[in-house]
């Protein structure tokens, strides 16, 4: 069921306080310690590829599991979870299901994801991922929401995509690419009626590696809010390297606003990649620059193998340098990636407590 | 409320804003098949590599945006636009800049907004086939996110007339604004451009009515903009190039004054609007602006001269070589090419005769041109500074023929002058007939007790580029002496500079002594701590010339020819009092922030819980010296962003891209040039062994007592060996953080400890004064902001490796992005900076490590440390420290701090001046 459209009572929200986001989804169902055998479950027991790290199957698979995450994340004090959702399109999940042109001397082009596009069993897995991970976040919103009296919301993921748009596989042919707009338009916009569907509040265009890649969703976002007649709040969220540009399309923060601005975004923001120190000249350009709001989601610091986590980050770490963005007034909502488990969002949601949230720039 | 001003903000990878600020937003045309046949010639033979070539020079050649246009008959447009965008997404130069996708076809519009990662621009739709279509396309373009160029079209046609392009774009303006829901600062119309001198006499007003229009459009329509595609404009002309740019150039500039934001302008065809020949722009501007009715035949009459000249080449190539010995000076200055620089001044002197001539002359001119594009933003500061390079290597050539002629000039002079005066002295007469030939003499010195002089020297050097005759006094410069100075010469300016605190205070002097001894001419005042109400409230009240707050140097010139100029001088000095009165008065009874007694500050400082948290113990204590630091390591941690600011170019250096991120082009282009040629002086600093980096730190025993700490002489902690003074925040703060002071950082019975040290970097001094002596402006103020960043950078890593002494970080724990970026725990605050503001808290470490012995770094009777390169600090481990600011200072703490310190309430003002909160 679609729900209303609650922009104003999220904006009224995050005039008064940094709203929390959740943690890692990926890196927090590696601690339940599945193995490949969990992952397919008796429903795709039989899939002849690893299923193992898709993560967006255990929505199907290992629900429980999932259900319980998200119960973990709004208990430690989110205001807003994500949905197991960030792989949920037939372009994304053909990695999974499809056999891999390449193998045999083939290559993955247009006319490949064309079928893709095209696959009945792609599109309808692909839609059940979306309603059943909504569901089961919008569930424990609603339970924890009425459990503690405080609202939560379900944003719905849409990821980055295996491809892109604006790079070629082929440095023979630098005008190539495996795939075209219309296409991932296409795919997105199929995602984008799924996750509405379900029941989300909000819609997420996350982790952006690639600019057009989003734009693409930005526009099937549009698209299908105009063919449904109805409106959620957006926020789009990029993944940026150390020179701050999407870590695929090489584009730098302001031009990042620049060319989102139009979508009204309920905020616009940064996650993964970098953890929160080396991510702060990134945020204070686009805190200075964005008038709408700001998140920020970074990882728990750099990739760590050693670390329990996986990341170098404790909560405490989290917990100060997210108050110290906070303090400097450079967030309206906050959270983690990679890396932080429901501990670290407990530490970020103390971290940014009682602290005022960015103010919002006007034009004018 | 924070606010961001209106602007059509678009992008590629970088963001273009065109602010208002910014002039004219240049559109590259080439990468258009209908403007440009080569292009088509290399597309309709599919050499897409040399095609995307022509973009990449068109952005090298500073387009802000890329037209993109395959309408073409032979090209299948819609395919060639995703092919050409693709592969323009894969050239890194290219992708940066805003995309406008063009053509007739709204099916190649679409087509091309699949490949804009940014927000690019679409040119155009119209109202050409109704509203219901033009209303649907709006639509679309909104949902890709890109603006929009209008043309000024109807279901009747081209709008030629004034009135017809203003109703039509009137009417798309409300469909756009009020139906669809476009945001007015993404709109830009193109209201036609069309052919005049054509012979046909409806169209001899259509320049006039484009830039009539324009002038409507911008004050009735807000937020849109104007373009069009200039070239038109001179059609009747083709194949005269020199004049149709200058046809281009002066529409430009008229379109340009009414308001028009951009335009579609193959920048290679455009001369610079006052290079045009007199005649030539005359008669065109009479065409332009219909303003005979023969302008037309006489234009062509004159055009007859031009034909078949080639006008202005791309390439950059020796073709200058060429032109008359001035031309060739000019652009040597232009460009601050030295290569050539003594053979033409030769030259120019057998053409001239003399060598005042060719300094008054084209020179002079060379450096006129230098100076006004500079003050019109132009041209950057680096640039300038390269110019005065070239301009003293040419002085310095005709010097030798200047001392030969010079006396008997002046003696021709001293008798004119004395002809006329009788009474005048020998001596009288000569100061008289030198002042004759100069715009005006500025004397410039940094006051007594502070060494820093990049700012002033750079000051000078652009004073120096625009006719003044500067003296330049250098650094620590008494009063007595600056004032002397200035009666030898006749200093028409005195102007003072200062970095530190101290300095403050030496031209309040000063100004008391100019009023003492009669002085008149203007004081100016400049540097790091001076600011526009220091000097309304506490200097200019003590001089009744004027005195005026120079901003940085760009501002110096404007100032000093206004106070130097008959007409401009009496209302910009009166201006500038009006001004002083204002910041005067809003200090005096403006509102105040709110202030805790030193007692309730007290009370508000951070309550830790010292019982569990042990301080970490450093590996030694007392002082340790490091002797022959390694430059190159040093090299690897500066920091370059202020090496940007004090170049005056703003921005912040991203160490990846090694790019100025700036919103100023023009400045990153400069700064990348700038970091090169400072990574060539750092290579030549490094092998000609130039710098010596010698630095001293150390830890010692150390508890809190109060907002003191007391430095304890061994571990048994029984004897005191000295103590620092801390002040404490009083601005009542609404967050619940805590008025901190930096003794709060150290434990007040547990054993704790304090560091300290010393760095510093020899040689700068006298390398620039080597280089100064080679007229090497340019390289004499590169190598001492040079040496700056090694003396932080040596900071740096020194703090880096006491934090490793102290224990608690570990070696690479740190990349040095964060070590820049302070991402540690532990602070190494310095006496003179904000979280302890006095610099008299400098000798008591200084004597801690005995650092003037083991550094060579001495301080000065100010507390300015000697070199002018070097750092000073404590440094601080615990946890929780962080740097702060102290500000509006109380009466109740000032007095308790002196009286702590053993010195009076007077003196305590005078070194905490700028942060007192009250008037003392």
């Amino acid at each position: 069921m679609p729900q209303p459209d609650f922009t104003t009572e999220l904006q009224k929200a995050l005039s008064e306080r940094i709203l929390v986001l959740d943690g890692a989804m990926g890196t927090t169902i590696r601690t339940y310690g599945l193995n490949e055998t969990d992952a397919r479950g008796s429903r795709f027991a039989d899939s002849s590829k690893d299923l193992l790290n898709n993560g967006d199957i255990l929505s199907i698979t290992r629900p429980e599991v999932i259900g319980d995450i998200h119960k973990r994340f709004y208990e430690a004090g989110s205001d807003i979870c994500e949905t197991n959702t960030f792989s949920a399109t037939g372009i994304a999940q053909s990695e999974f299901f499809v056999e891999d042109p390449r193998e045999h001397g083939g290559r993955k082009d247009p006319e490949f994801f064309q079928k893709i596009i095209e696959n009945p069993f792609l599109n309808e897995l692909a839609w059940e991922m979306n309603v059943e991970s909504s569901r089961l976040c919008r569930k424990w919103a609603d339970n924890i929401g009425s459990d503690t009296g405080r609202k939560r919301y379900v944003a719905g993921a849409i990821g980055p995509l295996t491809v892109s748009l604006t790079n070629s596989p082929d440095p023979e042919d630098p005008g190539f690419r495996v795939v075209t707009f219309d296409q991932v338009l296409e795919a997105y916009k199929h995602q984008v009626r799924a996750l509405i569907e379900g029941g989300c509040d909000i819609l997420m265009i996350e982790t952006i590696f690639d600019s057009l890649n989003a734009k693409a969703a930005a526009v099937a976002v549009q698209e299908v809010f105009d063919e449904s007649q109805l409106r959620l709040p957006l926020i789009i969220s990029a993944a940026v390297g150390l020179g701050g540009e999407t870590m695929i399309s090489a584009q730098k923060v302001e031009a990042f606003w620049n060319a989102f601005a139009h979508t009204r975004p309920l905020a616009i923001g940064l996650n993964c990649s970098l953890g929160p120190d080396l991510m702060r000249p990134h945020l204070e350009e686009l805190s200075g620059c964005a008038c709408t709001c700001v998140s920020c989601y970074p990882n728990a610091g750099l990739p760590n193998p050693l670390a329990p986590t996986g990341f170098d980050l404790e909560p405490h770490h989290m917990e100060k340098l997210m108050a110290d963005f906070a303090e400097a007034g450079l967030l309206n909502l906050a959270g983690g990636c990679c890396g932080n488990t429901p501990e670290h969002v407990a530490a970020i949601a103390k971290g940014v407590a009682g602290r005022k949230p960015r103010e919002v720039p006007v034009v004018g | 409320m924070k606010t961001i001003p209106h602007a059509l903000r678009l992008s590629g990878t970088e963001a273009y804003n065109h602010t208002a600020d910014k002039r004219f937003l240049m559109i590259g045309e080439r990468a258009n098949v209908a403007g440009s046949p080569q292009f088509a010639k290399l597309v309709r033979a599919g050499d897409l590599e040399a095609a995307v070539e022509v973009a990449r020079q068109q952005v090298a050649n500073g387009a802000n945006v890329l037209d993109i246009c395959f309408d073409d008959g032979l090209i299948d447009g819609k395919a060639m636009m995703g092919r050409y965008l693709s592969l323009l997404q894969g050239e890194p130069d290219v992708a940066r800049v805003p995309i406008m996708v063009d053509s007739s076809k709204w099916e190649i519009l679409e087509e091309g907004l699949k490949y804009l990662q940014g927000k690019g621009i679409v040119n155009s739709i119209s109202l050409k086939e109704g509203e219901e279509n033009f209303r649907k396309q709006a639509r679309h373009i909104m949902r890709y996110g890109a603006a929009v160029v209008v043309m000024a079209f109807d279901e009747n046609g081209q709008a030629a007339t004034y009135e017809e392009k203003i109703r039509i774009c009137e009417r798309a303006y409300r469909i756009l604004v009020d139906q669809v829901g476009f945001n007015p600062d993404d709109i830009i119309f193109d209201p036609n451009i069309l052919t005049v001198a054509t012979g046909i006499e409806e169209h001899n007003n259509y320049a006039l009515d484009f830039i009539n229009a324009t002038r409507w459009i911008k004050e009735n329509l807000p937020g849109a903009k104007v373009s069009g595609g200039v070239s038109n404009i001179s059609f009747s002309f083709r194949g005269n190039n020199v004049v149709r740019e200058a046809m281009h150039s002066a529409f430009l500039y008229h379109a340009g004054q009414a308001g028009m934001d951009m335009g579609i302008v193959n920048a290679g065809m455009l001369e610079v609007y006052d290079e045009i020949p007199k005649e030539l722009l005359d008669h065109v501007e009479d065409v332009l602006l219909n303003r005979r009715p023969d302008a037309t035949e006489r234009l062509l009459d004159l055009a007859e001269r031009f034909k078949g000249q080639g006008g202005k080449k791309i390439e950059e190539d020796l073709s200058w070589r060429n032109d008359p010995v001035e031309k060739r000076l000019e652009h040597a200055l232009l460009k601050g090419i030295d290569k050539f620089i003594d053979e033409d001044t030769e030259e120019a002197l057998k053409q001239y005769g003399r060598p005042l001539k060719v300094i008054e002359g084209p020179l002079m001119d060379g450096m006129g041109v230098v100076g006004d594009l500079f003050g019109a933003g132009k041209m950057f500061l680096p640039q300038v500074v390269k110019s005065a390079r070239v301009m003293k290597k040419a002085v310095a050539w005709l010097t030798p023929y200047m001392e030969a002629e010079k006396a008997e000039h002046l003696a021709g002079d001293i008798a004119a002058i004395k002809a006329k005066d009788p009474s005048l002295t020998d001596d009288e007469a000569l100061r008289l007939a030198e002042r004759g030939r100069s715009a005006g003499r500025f004397l410039i010195a940094t006051v007594k007790g502070d060494v820093h002089d990049i700012g002033k020297n750079i000051v000078g050097v652009v004073l120096a580029c625009n006719g003044f005759e500067v003296t330049d006094m250098g650094v620590m410069v008494p009063c007595d002496k600056i004032l002397d100075k200035a009666i030898e010469i006749g200093a028409d300016v005195v102007g003072l500079s200062g970095l530190i605190t101290p300095s403050l205070d030496e031209m309040v002097h000063v100004a008391k002594e100019m009023e003492r001894r009669g002085f008149k001419v203007p004081l100016l005042v400049g540097g790091a701590t001076t600011s526009a109400a220091h000097t309304a409230i506490k200097i200019a009240e003590h001089y009744s010339g004027p005195v005026v707050h120079v901003l940085d140097a760009s501002r110096s010139v404007p100032v000093t020819t206004s106070l130097l100029s008959e007409d401009q001088k009496e209302g910009f000095v009166a201006e500038n009092r009006a001004k002083q009165k204002v910041l005067r008065d809003n200090f005096i009874g403006g509102p105040k922030k709110e202030t805790l007694s030193l007692s309730q500050a007290r009370a508000a400082g951070p309550q830790y819980d010292w019982s569990a948290y042990s301080p970490p113990v450093p590996s030694f204590t007392g002082a340790r010296v490091i002797e022959g630091q390694d430059l190159r390591e040093l090299a690897e941690y500066i920091d370059w962003t202020p090496f940007f600011h004090a170049w005056e170019l703003r921005g912040v250096w991203d160490r990846e891209a090694k790019v100025l991120k700036t919103k100023n082009a023009g400045g990153a282009e400069e700064a990348a040039k700038l970091y090169q040629d400072a990574i060539g002086w750092i290579d030549r600093i490094v092998s000609e062994n130039r710098f010596h980096a010698r630095g001293i730190f150390g830890f010692f025993p150390a508890n809190a007592q109060g907002d003191d700490i007391i430095v304890w002489t061994d571990d048994t902690r029984s004897a005191e060996r000295c103590r620092f003074h801390t002040l404490r925040q009083q601005i009542k703060k609404d967050s619940g953080k805590p008025n901190v002071a930096l003794s709060d950082w150290v434990a007040v019975e547990k054993p704790d400890y304090v560091g300290g040290f010393v760095v510093g970097i020899h040689g700068a001094d006298e390398f620039a004064a080597e280089l100064e002596a080679q007229n090497d402006p340019y390289g004499s103020i590169m190598v001492k902001a040079i040496a700056d960043r090694f003396a932080e950078a040596f900071a740096e890593l020194l703090h880096h490796r006491a934090r490793i002494e102290w224990g608690y970080e570990t070696e690479a724990e740190l990349t040095k992005d964060q070590l820049i970026h302070e991402n540690y725990q532990g602070i190494r605050p310095a006496p003179g900076y904000p979280a302890q503001p006095d610099h008299t808290e400098k000798p008591i470490l200084f004597d801690l490590l005995q650092a003037s012995a083991g550094t060579g770094v001495t301080l000065t009777e100010s507390c300015a440390m000697h070199p002018g390169a070097a750092v000073c600090g404590l440094y601080f481990s615990h946890p929780e420290s962080h740097y702060f600011v102290i500000s509006d200072l109380q009466k109740d703490q000032v007095e308790d701090y002196a009286k702590r310190k053993g010195m009076s309430l007077q003196e305590a003002e005078k070194w905490l001046g700028p942060w007192l909160g009250y008037v003392s």
